[in-house]
């Protein structure tokens, strides 16, 4: 499968999805905006009140959608607002990241951070290191042989029904 | 559904990066029965204004505002939705301006971003639900439990403000620690002229009568939450009642003797006595350990002694009450580290040993030496060592310091100079920690005094009391590494403070966690240092981190504080609807759920074999949402239907 913007010759613009706290995070990429530092605009936000909320099934949803990258940021350790839930998303990314890489997904593609309410310029950097990462590998590509598990070869679904399944991944 | 999207202009500010014409030929495009309405500064007089007159006008089901960051404005919007009769929890920002106008240099992806944004906040809008706040019953009254400074200076707080408390105590007496001390750091204060005044006022004052004093009492078993706790109280029987004069008939009729705990153990105290001298309330109790009729021995020398009938009551028993109380103030104080752990200081086994509190008392006038500072063979010392840092600043045992221990110790320079004139003073210290306002004068005062010596000790492990004739003597390494020796008539350590003793069994029954020295967790060290990570539950004094008088009040007052602005006399709680509930059908009983709550708001129905959120204790972060395997915790405003529809709008 080609990316569309491949396909129209277009240079490569990655697609990602960024989950934002609330409380630390999201008010670093407001301190950003304030700063009025530009930073490419491939990330599109989801604020959610914690990261602790990131559930790993939205970003699976994401890969799914034709998301090429996902970033998720958090409060530093310590500076949770609901005390731990930063050490949860942590824990949670690390699982995930085995997951993806079963599925043919690069960890560059799926980045966990720390950004504090005072670090735009930390913001603007690690929106400048994920665009590049997931420039570098290019348009995610979840083609049947990546997504399936490696099964014996028993009753598998037609071509036809294969094809159309080929970004399910949750 | 009709979305009515608002666009701020800000003054140019957005739209010098975002074409709104474009923005709005692509949203309506998407969905006809949308509209959008331009409104330049959205959040000024005129703007929010025109924004209610339209949505009055329009009546849209739900709203879109692309402007500033929602962290900015949210709050006001939602409230003007409301003002307009629709459900504030129809609204969904996208910030528009700090995230992509002034940060996106390219004019064509900006207004892009924009686009998709606002779709990614459409979809998502439309599956938000009406959410209201809720309001639940509370109780205003108050538990205080500990009643040293901390205890009572929030219970005062409170009593003064018209609130009802109870104040529990597991001592006869109040005051805590504070009232066994001659003289306070730095002022050289007498504590008990300090903390006098405060223990009347809580006994007899104006406000004495929104106080209900229970010593001799511990908190057995505390239910419930935030507003509505239920608290059963354990009290052990005085077998003295409250006509008592104080006038001590009945202490020199006892029989019975044992060592004086409120003197550290150093002078005796009858089976029925007052807990020490100047002990408020005045009266005396039975030490039911010592009492021989807890022996199974008859005796009521005491009652017959007493010139006020019915006074003494020997056949009192053990009663547990039980109390509704809103909040729970938790003031239990701490204790000091065991010295006697460390071998070679001697504590517990070489005569003329002792710890800062036993100090402290063989200092106090109404101590067991009347204030005369003297060893055990009844001389003046010619010399004392004070070792700081007992047990702290040390990895193997407390890494903390405890902050305090060197300004008394500079109390106990000052008072031995002052009492005993021309005595030579050690300080053998790790690190001498000073402090806040008034903590240099004293080293000051101390080096001046130049019968005073300092000495930097390498490590604690490396100095060892040993008995020298009639006094000791102290062999240590200095922080140069060179082998030193003094010799002492009298050694004062300087133990880590720690969590009090009943901490460990509080922390259980109100299920509060705490740190390695048995310190309750706070919300918040910085920020919230009075209030525990339970919802409900205030944190005031040592109990939570070492502290000194000054910041123990200041702590009392906080916590009371805190109670006083959340929990309104005859004002309903709100619960603000952002929280988790489960889906009962769905939940299997796992308690992954409970595992990770910060808040301890999820408990498990055993007999239903369900967990159950409380929504007063959910701060709604929705870590539980995501930990369920079950998909069986829905998480209001932050559902997986509404952020799902938003990542696959954003990726359309």
């Amino acid at each position: 499968m080609t990316h569309p913007q491949a396909a129209q010759g277009k240079a490569f613009e990655p697609k990602i999805v960024g989950f934002l706290c609330n409380w630390c995070s999201y008010a670093g990429a407001d301190k950003a905006g304030s700063a009025q530092t530009p930073y490419p605009p491939n990330v599109n936000v989801i604020r959610v009140m914690c990261s602790g909320r990131v559930d790993p099934q939205f970003i699976l949803r994401a890969f799914q959608s034709g998301a090429d990258g996902v970033l998720v940021l958090a409060c530093h350790p310590g500076d949770c607002h609901y005390k731990e839930g930063n050490y949860r998303a942590a824990q949670r990314h690390r699982i995930l990241l085995r997951l993806l890489a079963q599925f043919g997904i690069a960890p560059d593609r799926c980045r966990f951070d720390y950004v504090s309410a005072a670090e735009g310029e930390k913001f603007v950097r690690v929106i400048h290191e994920c665009v590049t990462a997931v420039n570098a590998l290019g348009p995610l590509h979840l083609t049947a042989e990546k997504t399936t598990l490696p099964v014996k070869e028993t009753k598998r679904a037609p071509a036809t029904a294969g094809a159309k399944q080929s970004r399910k991944v949750a | 559904m009709k979305i009515g999207v608002y666009l701020c202009q800000c003054g140019g500010n957005v739209t010098a990066a975002i074409s709104y014409d474009r923005v709005s030929e692509a949203l309506l495009c998407g969905d006809p029965q949308a509209y959008t309405e331009r409104v330049d500064f959205l959040c000024s007089a005129e703007g929010k204004e025109a924004f209610l007159e339209s949505l009055k006008a329009k009546h849209p089901d739900r709203v879109v505002v692309a402007a500033c960051s929602p962290r900015e404005y949210e709050t006001l919007f939602r409230q003007i939705l409301a003002d307009a009769g629709i459900n504030s929890y129809y609204l969904q920002m996208v910030n528009v301006r700090e995230q992509i106008a002034w940060v996106t240099a390219d004019p064509a992806r900006a207004t892009e971003k924009a686009i998709t944004g606002l779709r990614a906040a459409m979809a998502r809008v439309r599956r938000q639900e009406a959410l209201e706040s809720r309001e639940v019953e509370a109780s205003s009254e108050v538990l205080v439990i500990g009643a040293g400074t901390a205890g009572l200076q929030a219970a005062l707080t409170l009593a003064e403000a018209g609130r009802k408390v109870m104040l529990v105590e597991k001592s006869p007496a109040i005051g805590g620690k504070t009232v066994l001390y001659e003289e306070l750091f730095p002022t050289m204060e007498c504590g008990p002229c300090l903390l006098e005044p405060v223990e009347a006022e809580v006994l007899h004052g104006d406000y004495a009568h929104n106080i209900e004093l229970l010593l001799l009492s511990e908190v057995a078993e505390l239910n419930g939450y935030f507003g509505n706790f239920t608290a059963k109280i354990r009290q052990r029987p005085r077998c003295v009642g409250e006509q008592c004069i104080g006038c001590g008939l009945c202490v020199e009729a006892c029989p019975a003797s044992s060592p004086n705990p409120f003197n550290c153990g150093i002078s005796e105290k009858k089976a029925m006595s007052l807990p020490f001298l100047g002990a408020l309330p005045n009266a005396p109790y039975i030490d039911q350990n010592v009492c021989v009729r807890a022996q199974g021995r008859q005796c009521q020398a005491c009652a017959d002694a007493c010139p006020i009938p019915g006074t003494v009551r020997l056949d009192e028993q053990e009663r547990t009450l039980e109390r509704k109380v809103g909040a729970v103030i938790v003031a239990i104080g701490s204790k000091l580290y065991d010295s006697g752990e460390i071998p070679f200081l001697g504590y517990g086994k070489i005569e003329n040993v002792y710890s800062s509190l036993e100090f402290e008392r063989i200092a106090a006038a109404n101590g067991p030496t009347g204030g005369h500072i003297v060893t055990k063979a009844g001389k003046a010392p010619a010399s004392l060592a004070i070792v700081h840092c007992v047990g702290s600043l040390d990895a193997a045992r407390n890494p903390h310091c405890s902050g305090i221990c060197c300004s008394y110790a500079l109390k106990f320079n000052r008072m031995v100079e002052h009492k005993l004139p021309g005595t030579r003073v050690y300080h053998l210290y790790r690190e001498l920690v000073v402090a806040g306002k008034d903590g240099f004068t004293m080293l000051d005062h101390a080096r001046e005094n130049h019968n005073s010596v300092f000495i930097r000790y390498r490590n604690i492990d490396e100095l060892a009391v040993s008995t020298a004739g009639e006094g000791q003597r102290i062999v240590y390494t200095d922080a140069g590494g060179t082998k030193g020796a003094i010799d002492t008539d009298m050694v004062v350590l300087c133990p880590a403070m720690l969590g009090a003793e009943d901490s460990d069994r509080l922390a259980v029954i109100a299920e509060l966690g705490r740190n390695q020295a048995g310190f309750f967790d706070e919300l918040n060290g910085r920020l919230h240092a009075a209030q525990s990570k339970v919802k409900g539950i205030y944190l005031a004094g040592s109990c939570q981190a070492p502290m000194d008088i000054r910041e123990a009040t200041s702590q009392g007052m906080a916590a009371a504080g805190y109670i006083l602005s959340s929990l309104v006399e005859g004002k309903k709680l709100t619960v603000d609807p952002i929280f988790a509930s489960v889906i009962e059908e769905r939940c299997s009983g796992c308690q992954i759920c409970g595992g990770v709550c910060p808040y301890k708001a999820i408990t498990f129905l055993a007999e239903e074999r369900v967990s159950s959120i409380n929504p007063l204790l959910c701060h709604g972060c929705g870590t539980c949402v995501s930990a369920c395997p079950a998909g069986a915790i829905k998480g209001n405003h932050f559902t997986n239907d509404q952020i799902l529809a938003e990542i696959e709008a954003i990726l359309q």
